[in-house]
């Protein structure tokens, strides 16, 4: 199988561009556990602080996740609309403002230049030069949706996530002198894209995918996509006050917050059953196993880490406990990578392999990297986890000091510190693989 | 179901959900007031708040639950601490944690700043959030009842409320500057010089790392009965 439009050519360096900084945030994650698992000297912190470190590790985190929609999105389109993408220049400016943006706010970071936001570090000046990438973006996707000989659900799905994404982006811009304003709209960007836009985007996506994949009728996914993606907006929308519980903020958000929010998982475990279904009444054979594996594991993953783990600690009475501590750390580690890492995976094995032509590929070191990731990052959180257990039992429960709490910890941080040399292991296998790809050892011989 | 009541779905979803959430964001300004008392917010609350995020302080400390969880969170820090100490450790973290399992940088802060940064802090710590962080309960409450009815606190809570954030005394209270029973043993210092060393520690012993506290001589009279009474 190979490209069927020129202009997907230009998903290629994003999704390159991608897997690269997925390694650098992964590599700055393991100097992040060094940092709660060892004792560092004075004159090390002092030049190169934690908050640094982490500033890169979620920077990183956010533009490899957009990289990779980017790109799938620039992927699908053209197959999707059945025409050239409106303007592949516009794609490329928009890579290199994007791309130019990113490099130059994780140097900023280093001397010190931050809007001080934990997760929206980039300052002001930089933030303008993401929002025009944004909107050539938007501009760049819908010129080529509104030109296409048919439209479809997906591809106003997808529109309408991008401009969801691009607006919540916004209210983390200026600056607020109320605190507790300021988190309100904080998590106007961070709640609502990866409970709101960015669950849009990547079902559009994956919606696509799968079609592609296992050839079933377009009009049932496209049912799915709908009441999945409703749900995801109905339940995730007013659940976004599971964060206001603390914050200083009427007392009826604790009902509200609480209810609508542990509905959530809801939609995923949806996802979870249409792609079984789908795979269940497949119409294609299984040419490249892998990919079935990954859209397995990408329901799967995201139904544990972002449903179930968030779930756990989403009504009030336990959140009061376990708000703002490791357990934390836990379900964003799980939730970022079965929702968001291996939706970006998936996408990469189904479009990369056809840049190259080929149809059938060696897989091996794929599942290699599959499974060593997917494990890796399991017990990851388990670690996590059973640190953020015994921070919230010593710390608040027992009421036993911080400074007892952290150092039982770092124990933990060190066991941590080996699953994340693990699973970096499973990140280089499969971005090696990736960037690799050779047809398999029968259809070269056949 | 038919494609029609999918899209239905998803309207009927989206909208009723974002309809619910717009109408408790106009009530949630409309209660700012009662609940984080905005009016509060002065010029050097505001300065305040800039050099919070100029120093990216929120990237390893959480406030409000927010933020990075590596180092203490930082919502009732202004009870849990007291004016002096956070400037201390602001501007000095090496002399402060120079024993502490993890460390802190040393910004280059001004005391300007540090001084703004404490009434940003201030004004933080009394935004009426259901006793959240729960461990830092117990220094809101000693703080509070320390300025209004000293006499009715009990004696540890008071002097863990007060001094737990360096000291600790049974596995309570954060220990960077020793336990309250080594240092009832090791000191020497009788009750007058106790509370002129809480007060100003360096009069009394000039190579002193702690900051002077804000506390007043009664509040300083009971600590120094609590060390006597560990001898």
């Amino acid at each position: 199988m190979t490209i069927q439009y020129q202009s997907q050519k230009v998903a290629l360096p994003y999704m390159q561009l991608s897997l690269l900084l997925f390694i650098l945030q992964v590599v700055m994650g393991l100097w992040l556990a060094c940092n709660y698992a060892f004792t560092l000297p004075q004159g090390l912190v002092d030049v190169f602080s934690f908050a640094t470190s982490r500033a890169i590790h979620t920077n990183l985190l956010v533009a490899w996740m957009l990289l990779g929609f980017m790109g799938g999105a620039y992927f699908i389109l053209p197959v999707e609309c059945e025409r050239e993408l409106h303007s592949t220049k516009i794609a490329w400016l928009q890579l290199i403002l994007f791309a130019g943006a990113a490099v130059i706010a994780v140097i900023g970071f280093l001397f010190g230049w931050t809007q001080g936001k934990p997760l929206l570090e980039i300052p002001v000046p930089l933030d303008m030069v993401i929002v025009v990438a944004a909107l050539l973006f938007l501009y760049n996707i819908l010129m080529t949706v509104l030109r296409a000989e048919k439209q479809s659900v997906l591809q106003w799905m997808l529109v309408g996530g991008v401009l969801f994404l691009a607006l919540m982006y916004l209210f983390g811009i200026p600056f607020y002198s109320s605190l507790n304003a300021d988190y309100y709209y904080w998590w106007w960007v961070i709640h609502l894209w990866v409970e709101g836009a960015w669950e849009l985007i990547t079902a559009a996506i994956i919606a696509f995918v799968i079609i592609q994949v296992t050839g079933v009728n377009r009009k049932v996914v496209e049912k799915w996509l709908y009441v999945e993606t409703g749900l995801f907006l109905f339940t995730g929308i007013v659940g976004t006050g599971h964060h206001y519980y603390w914050i200083g903020a009427p007392h009826y958000w604790l009902w509200w917050g609480g209810i609508f929010s542990a509905l959530e998982p809801l939609p995923i475990l949806l996802m979870v059953i249409d792609t079984w279904l789908h795979i269940r009444e497949r119409k294609n054979p299984v040419v490249n196993q892998l990919i079935w594996v990954y859209i397995v594991g990408l329901a799967l993953y995201h139904f544990v880490g972002a449903g179930i783990w968030g779930f756990i600690h989403t009504l009030p009475p336990i959140n009061y406990y376990t708000h703002g501590s490791q357990i934390t750390v836990s379900h964003g580690h799980m939730a970022f990578f079965g929702a968001y890492a291996l939706l970006n995976l998936t996408v990469f094995y189904f479009a990369l392999p056809q840049f190259k032509g080929i149809e059938k590929y060696e897989a091996k070191a794929g599942y290699w990297g599959f499974w060593t990731m997917a494990v890796s990052m399991f017990f990851l959180c388990l670690v996590f986890g059973v640190a953020g257990i015994l921070q919230v039992y010593l710390e608040r429960m027992l009421d036993i000091g911080y400074s007892t709490a952290h150092m039982m910890m770092m124990f933990w941080f060190k066991v941590a510190l080996f699953f994340g040399v693990c699973f970096l292991a499973g990140v280089l296998t499969t971005v090696y693989h990736l960037f690799t790809l050779q047809p398999a050892v029968e259809a070269r011989q056949g | 179901m038919t494609l029609n009541n999918a899209r239905l779905v998803f309207w009927v979803g989206a909208l009723v959900s974002a309809a619910i959430f717009g109408w408790m964001t106009y009530d949630f300004h409309q209660q700012e007031e009662k609940y984080a008392h905005n009016s509060k917010i002065d010029e050097q609350v505001v300065a305040g708040k800039k050099v919070w995020h100029k120093y990216n302080c929120n990237v390893c400390h959480t406030i409000l639950g927010f933020g990075a969880y590596y180092a203490p969170d930082m919502t009732k820090a202004y009870y849990r601490l007291g004016e002096n100490n956070i400037i201390s450790i602001v501007m000095e973290p090496e002399k402060v944690y120079r024993d502490s399992f993890r460390k802190m940088p040393n910004l280059g802060v001004s005391e300007e700043e540090a001084r703004n940064l404490v009434r940003f802090l201030h004004w933080t710590a009394d935004i009426e959030n259901r006793n959240w962080p729960p461990q830092d309960e117990k220094y809101v409450k000693a703080a509070k009842m320390r300025a209004d009815q000293p006499a009715n606190v009990e004696r540890t809570d008071i002097v863990l409320g007060t001094c737990g954030g360096c000291h600790s005394f049974v596995n309570q209270g954060r220990n960077v500057a020793g336990d309250f029973s080594d240092l009832a043993r090791e000191s020497s210092f009788d009750r007058t010089t106790l509370i002129r060393f809480m007060q100003d520690p360096q009069s009394v012993n000039p190579d002193s790392d702690m900051p002077p506290q804000n506390v007043t001589p009664e509040t300083a009279g009971i600590i120094a009965d609590f060390i006597l009474s560990l001898r």
